[in-house]
């Protein structure tokens, strides 16, 4: 916005500079009833001045044309020719009002642009403020349902520890199921919790490792995997810039992903790679795991779905979806490949660092 | 019980939250002399001995205050910024105990001076655990001052 509104003031003052330059230029003229004797001075600094102010090369070639005819003058002088000055002072009069009607036309545009931004401002705020009313009644039904779901847990098993001898095997199987879903129920509160907090936390960003995050994270879920033949190959990765806790995250989501997904493989392998593109750098993180059909690729970021039974492997099916909005967060994109039974690879990019 | 010689005030409004933190403090035999207040007025009442509780001997206060977030009438914050705004009472460790793990309740709590803070986990063995290691850190580990 705001720089919307310097850029008119800048063709304003373009605008102003050459009007008054004109002004000065007709005045001398009426004096003298001849050309100023170094237009230059008088108008074409002014303008050049500007150009170099606005930073538009368009300028550049009118005003060069300017001053290549007030350079051939001056040479045609010295040498005794002499330009008709009226015929000159009429060049220079077109090029001033040119350069007049491409700024306001400029100014016209800006405006216009301005008006537009104005009303998508007023829209993005009342989307941000939906969305943070959204968030807030996510965590507040996450948090409150914590609480009723912490009794069913605490309370089944205080059946179980104080009425053991009354509760036969079914009884106590029973209850188990009980304990099993609420344990369900709370992971899946809390993956609600992480993606709304995945939208909503500020961003810090700062350059980030992306080789030593990779390292650290994985030697951290590989502890709560131990037993487990998992091989990993981290090659060379470009430096990210991003929100250290957030890349983490996400990072922590793919890779406990691909430990999931080759369960059934001995060694499981991991592959976390980069390649370098123009303007961003993407990551993939592959595994020779149980893989998914490329038909179903459209569903695999999507909130709560899974492309596989709760009894092959156990999810929410909200890793993901915390993935991606995270990656968009950053300005990047995220996509994946796989076959069936031949392993799936997650690909993310990062823009590079922006602005200055 | 005597009401002077109260050691932990669980501050909680749900009952089945309370008996499950008692449960969990009884195991480690910590709650003989505990009382149970059920909403952040009657915690104030309590340790600045007005209102239901007038008669009790406002010396006679607890070693650990064990405080939920969300409660009716006023707040856990609120009681929190209360405690610690009080010379006598601000001494006393507070420990925030509630299902909130929302980063701006914690650094408010902070802010306001609590001593730990404690997200109850949903699990019952978690919660147990958590409780219980706790109750046995600020009763018997933790040294406060005279």
């Amino acid at each position: 916005m705001v720089e919307y509104n310097n850029r008119i003031e800048n063709y304003r003052m373009g605008a102003l500079l050459g009007i008054i330059s004109l002004f000065l230029i007709f005045i001398y003229y009426l004096q003298s009833n001849s050309l100023p004797y170094n237009p230059f001075l008088g108008f074409v600094a002014p303008i050049f001045l500007t150009s170099v102010w606005l930073k538009r090369r368009t300028w550049f070639a009118p005003v060069l044309l300017v001053v290549i005819l007030v350079f051939i003058q001056l040479l045609a002088n010295r040498f005794g020719i002499r330009f008709y000055e009226d015929y000159f002072l009429l060049v220079m009069f077109i090029f001033a009002v040119v350069i007049v009607a491409f700024l306001s036309e400029r100014i016209e545009k800006v405006r216009s642009l301005n008006r537009l931004n104005d009303e998508l401002e007023k829209e993005r705020k009342k989307l941000e403020d939906a969305n943070k009313e959204l968030e807030a009644f996510a965590y507040s039904v996450s948090h409150d349902l914590r609480v009723p779901l912490r009794a069913i847990d605490g309370l089944s098993r205080i059946l179980v520890e104080d009425y053991q001898d009354d509760l036969d095997d079914e009884g106590k199987r029973l209850i188990d199921i009980i304990r099993e879903n609420t344990k369900k129920m709370g992971q899946l509160i809390d993956d609600i919790l992480h993606l709304s907090r995945a939208g909503r936390q500020e961003m810090n960003i700062t350059q980030i490792d992306m080789e030593s995050l990779f390292k650290n994270t994985f030697d951290e879920i590989k502890h709560s995997h131990e037993g487990r033949n998992i091989e990993i190959e981290i090659k060379p990765l470009p430096e990210a810039y991003g929100d250290r806790t957030l890349l983490q995250q996400v990072i922590s989501n793919l890779i406990s992903n691909s430990i999931k997904f080759t369960t059934p493989r001995d060694p499981a392998i991991i592959e976390v790679g980069a390649k370098k593109g123009d303007k961003e750098n993407i990551y993939y993180v592959k595994d020779n795991g149980v893989g998914f059909d490329m038909k179903y690729s459209n569903k695999l970021f999507g909130l709560f779905q899974r492309l596989h039974g709760q009894n092959e492997f156990e999810g929410t099916g909200v890793g993901l979806s915390i993935v991606q909005r995270i990656i968009r967060r950053h300005g990047g994109d995220v996509w994946g490949e796989g076959k069936v039974d031949q392993g799936a690879t997650i690909y993310f990019s990062l823009p590079y660092k922006k602005g200055k | 019980m005597d009401l002077d010689e109260v050691e932990i005030l669980l501050v909680e409004d749900n009952e089945t939250d309370a008996e499950l933190t008692i449960r969990a403090l009884k195991r480690k035999n910590l709650t003989n002399k505990l009382v149970w207040v059920k909403d952040g007025a009657e915690a104030l009442e309590f340790l600045f001995a007005t209102g239901t509780y007038s008669d009790r001997n406002r010396e006679g206060l607890p070693r650990l205050i064990l405080l939920d977030l969300r409660m009716p009438k006023v707040d856990g914050l609120e009681v929190l910024q209360r405690i610690k705004a009080d010379d006598k009472t601000k001494k006393i460790p507070v420990v925030v105990l509630t299902s909130s793990k929302e980063d701006k309740d914690i650094v408010e709590s902070y802010k306001l001076g609590v001593n730990s803070y404690v997200s109850k986990p949903v699990e019952f063995d978690e919660f147990t655990q958590a409780i219980s290691t706790l109750g046995l850190y600020w009763m018997l580990l933790n040294k406060p001052p005279e």
